[in-house]
């Protein structure tokens, strides 16, 4: 093997592809080091979504300088994170592309003291660092790492001393020790770090075999294009080629002949090879002629045609400012699974609701979209999950059309309660807010979920199919008996003391079961309001929220 | 002879008005195209159905009344000699009375020797039907409508109303309640408790998490302000809420004891089409509003 001391632009992002790739491959891996007995959590798919994003920056190609292509991954990143451990992510490689500024290329030791630079950024990405997890890893690692020979033993002992302290991750975070498993975004970090290491040493693997991630298709209008609708923009085409030993001489292959004929048959070209695979963007009206020219050469990896009078629409639309209200006072985005939880937001006047959630957590691209569609002079911002405030918060602070407030709104109780509790008249934004907080602290939320595995939490053993009742992440009953569960959850909640609950019935329970349970607990409690609402979301057979 | 005049607004029926030799003036509210007289229109008041279509997302709306309107109410007594009495609900919620003074300034241009008394009676609902009821029975003891006239200028700043609402966007849309805050309330259990003021106006005054507090809270008020309460009528109007309507009048029992004299009624649809469904008040009689 021979010997790296130095590292340009391509070979950075080389490994940084390499880095998301091995991650991509072992993500589920990451999501189900879960330490809660319900799904959630899924920090494998947040942290690749959000190292994925930022190699999107290098698709056109990457600079030639290791702080160019640094700085243009992390800008991306810092777009696409996702989650608590995607926003910290890119805190990483946005404190790795401060310490790499203004180098061409970067010697070990420059690499080393960037990384120093990474941890700094980490750490101060969260407001109480929590030892144990994803900021311990990379800390533990980089001090661990030997920078005085090449990039191979720096990465091999910096990944060394990273597994090491992954390992110890259950002797820090008690919860973690309590499920028999390692910190989720500390192995998710690993994985990354292991993609590194191998391009460093020749392997390099740009990700093309992975499926490419779900739940990213924007909605279309189909209805947009009609029967005499005429093509204005043509078809935005991508695809990769991996060109065939069969067709072509590789060793000798030019593609900017290939190139040129795609200048003369389309606008907006990029394109770029990366080994034999030849990568593709171009704005053309006739996409089969593209496909059968560019078949002579290879085979298609991927392909990709969208009509853009679509795509132009779903873009254009937004922005015609000769159709827009005026702007109202106050408007409210906010973060709910499920169709029936989005409704039940929108009814109590949220104006956009963003998927997402324990598994799926928006990005603060997400965020950023959902600001632009928001008509008002000033954005309130409930992202209802402590992992999803931070995503939100960096949305904030980039969102540049209007004030946003993030209200940190903990669960949907929170969230709704909340959202119900803003004077949409007020003319005292801090004091509104603060009055919104002050409802908010009063509210508990509690759900009843099938338990997917067994647990023993807070002295309350469960077996997987139970049915367990929770709040944040105590567990506070379990029975095997759905009704039995939610009773004693609300004892457990406090529903003696307390004036409102609202039950947002899951999909998975029948009306007259509802009913029955809503009899008891009424009669249990007779100085509780209790108001039903139709949830149908998944996962949680009940949501009780206390006020 | 004189003529007994109230209204719609204040929640009396055509049965208590043939009772107490009351004359009934119908105010109306719109459906759609449809404008719909109480009584005339309808003989009984179906308070359940006309609230279900209010929560189903029907909201009627209310308008003034014609000049013309109240000539062809009032000129017949005019006319055949007798003077009239109103008693009415609050001019701080409605025009309609800018309109009615015309209508009686001309009318008296027309039959000068005819006399022309009215109440305001600051208030809407429950509250107006009590003061009506207190004026019948003041006029039944034989008192002069002059010496009800003076009654009334001392009394009825002595008749408060504390009610709360479920759904605040039938407020928010009438735009009649100062101070209320334009939240969604009513979805998470927190009403505002609003009253009405010396000038007739709606007030919100607080709020309430939870119904059974809130119920609380407007029979505190009784404890509280209540003056002579055994002596007067409680009256009860809500809105097509049975439950919260057996919850305040055991709570009434339990601090007054079963003499209190509870009278329960349905808030009209004129009214309710500004208040919505689910709404609660209690008038009753105290030191001060």
């Amino acid at each position: 093997m021979t010997e790296t001391y130095t590292m340009d632009g391509p070979s950075f992002a080389g490994m940084l592809r390499t880095g998301a790739a091995v991650l991509g491959r072992e993500k589920q891996a990451v999501n189900d080091l879960n330490v809660f007995p319900i799904p959630d959590g899924d920090t494998g798919d947040n942290m690749y979504m959000t190292i994925k994003t930022g190699c999107e920056a290098l698709d056109a190609g990457a600079p030639g300088s290791v702080s160019d292509t640094a700085s243009a991954v992390s800008g991306r990143m810092l777009l696409g994170a996702r989650g608590n451990s995607g926003v910290i992510l890119s805190r990483i490689f946005a404190g790795l592309a401060k310490g790499l500024e203004g180098l061409e290329s970067a010697g070990v030791a420059d690499f080393a003291n960037a990384m120093t630079f990474a941890v700094k950024e980490a750490y101060s990405a969260v407001s109480n660092p929590v030892e144990g997890t994803i900021i311990t890893v990379l800390r533990e690692g980089v001090a661990g790492a030997d920078s005085q020979g090449d990039f191979s033993r720096y990465f091999n002992t910096l990944l060394g001393a990273m597994r090491t302290s992954l390992e110890h991750t259950p002797e820090l975070l008690k919860v973690l020790k309590d499920n028999g498993v390692v910190d989720s975004g500390g192995a998710g970090l690993v994985y990354i770090v292991e993609g590194m290491k191998n391009a460093v040493e020749g392997a390099v693997d740009d990700g093309s075999a992975l499926s490419p991630a779900s739940g990213q298709a924007p909605s279309v209008d189909l209805s947009i294009f009609g029967e005499d609708s005429v093509l204005e923009f043509g078809y935005c085409t991508e695809f990769l080629l991996r060109l065939q030993s069969s067709k072509v001489d590789l060793a000798g292959f030019d593609e900017k002949p290939l190139v040129d004929w795609l200048n003369s048959h389309g606008e907006s070209v990029v394109a770029f090879r990366d080994g034999s695979i030849f990568k593709v963007h171009v704005h053309t009206f006739h996409p089969g002629e593209v496909f059968n020219y560019m078949q002579q050469f290879g085979e298609f990896l991927t392909v990709k045609v969208e009509n853009m009078t679509l795509q132009h629409h779903q873009t254009g639309n937004e922005n015609n400012a000769y159709f827009r209200a005026p702007a109202k006072k106050y408007g409210i985005v906010t973060v709910a699974s499920g169709e029936g939880l989005s409704e039940a937001f929108r009814q109590i006047g949220a104006d956009v609701v963003i998927p997402g959630g324990q598994t799926m957590n928006p990005s603060t691209q997400d965020f950023l979209d959902a600001f632009a569609k928001v008509n008002a002079r000033h954005i309130l911002v409930f992202p209802n999950n402590p992992n999803i405030r931070m995503a939100a918060e960096q949305a904030a602070t980039l969102f540049k059309g209007a004030d946003v407030d993030v209200v940190p709104s903990a669960d949907f109780g929170q969230g709704y309660y909340g959202i119900g509790s803003v004077d949409r008249d007020s003319d005292d934004t801090d004091a509104m807010l603060a009055g919104v907080c002050e409802v908010m602290q009063n509210v508990k939320t509690g759900m009843v979920s099938a338990a997917v595995r067994d647990a023993e939490n807070g002295g309350i053993s469960i077996h997987t199919g139970d049915y367990v009742g929770y709040s944040g992440k105590t567990i506070l009953a379990g029975d095997a008996v759905r009704e039995q569960a939610a009773l004693r959850l609300c004892e457990a909640l406090g529903a003696a003391s307390r004036d409102v609950m609202l039950v947002f019935t899951g999909a998975d329970v029948p009306d007259d079961e509802a009913a029955a349970t809503r009899q008891k607990i009424a009669s249990a409690y007779p100085n509780l309001e209790i108001i039903m609402n139709k949830g149908s979301q998944p996962v949680y057979d009940y949501i009780f929220v206390l006020c | 002879m004189l003529a007994f005049f109230s209204d719609t607004d204040c929640d009396i029926t055509p049965k208590e008005c043939a009772e107490y030799g009351i004359k009934l003036i119908s105010m109306p509210y719109t459906v759609g195209e449809k404008v719909i007289y109480p009584y005339v229109d309808f003989e009984e008041f179906d308070s359940h159905a006309f609230y279900d279509m209010l929560r189903a997302g029907t909201i009627p709306t209310t308008s003034a009344m014609s000049e013309e309107a109240y000539i062809k109410i009032f000129e017949p007594e005019f006319a055949a000699g007798n003077d009239i009495l109103y008693v009415h609900f609050s001019s701080g919620t409605s025009n309609t009375f800018t309109i009615m003074d015309m209508a009686v300034a001309k009318l008296k241009e027309k039959y000068p020797a005819r006399k022309f008394w009215s109440i305001d009676t600051l208030g809407i609902s429950a509250l107006s039907y009590n003061v009506v009821l207190e004026v019948a029975d003041l006029l039944k003891a034989g008192k002069t409508p002059e010496e009800v006239v003076e009654w009334a200028k001392a009394e009825v700043p002595k008749f408060p109303m504390y009610f709360i609402a479920d759904d605040l966007k039938f407020f928010r849309r009438s735009g009649r309640v100062s101070g209320l805050a334009a939240t969604m309330g009513g979805l998470i259990g927190i009403r505002p408790v609003i009253h009405l003021d010396d000038a007739g106006k709606m007030v919100t005054v607080g709020k309430e998490t939870g119904r059974n507090k809130a119920v609380a809270r407007l029979v505190q008020y009784v404890e509280e302000l209540g003056e002579d309460v055994q002596a007067h009528r409680v009256v009860i109007g809500s809105s097509d809420c049975p439950d919260l309507v057996d919850m305040a009048r055991e709570m009434l029992r339990a601090k007054f004891g079963d003499g209190l004299r509870i009278v329960e009624t349905q808030v009209n649809p004129t009214i309710g089409s500004h208040c919505g469904p689910n709404g609660l008040g209690i008038c009753f009689h105290a030191k001060h509003r």
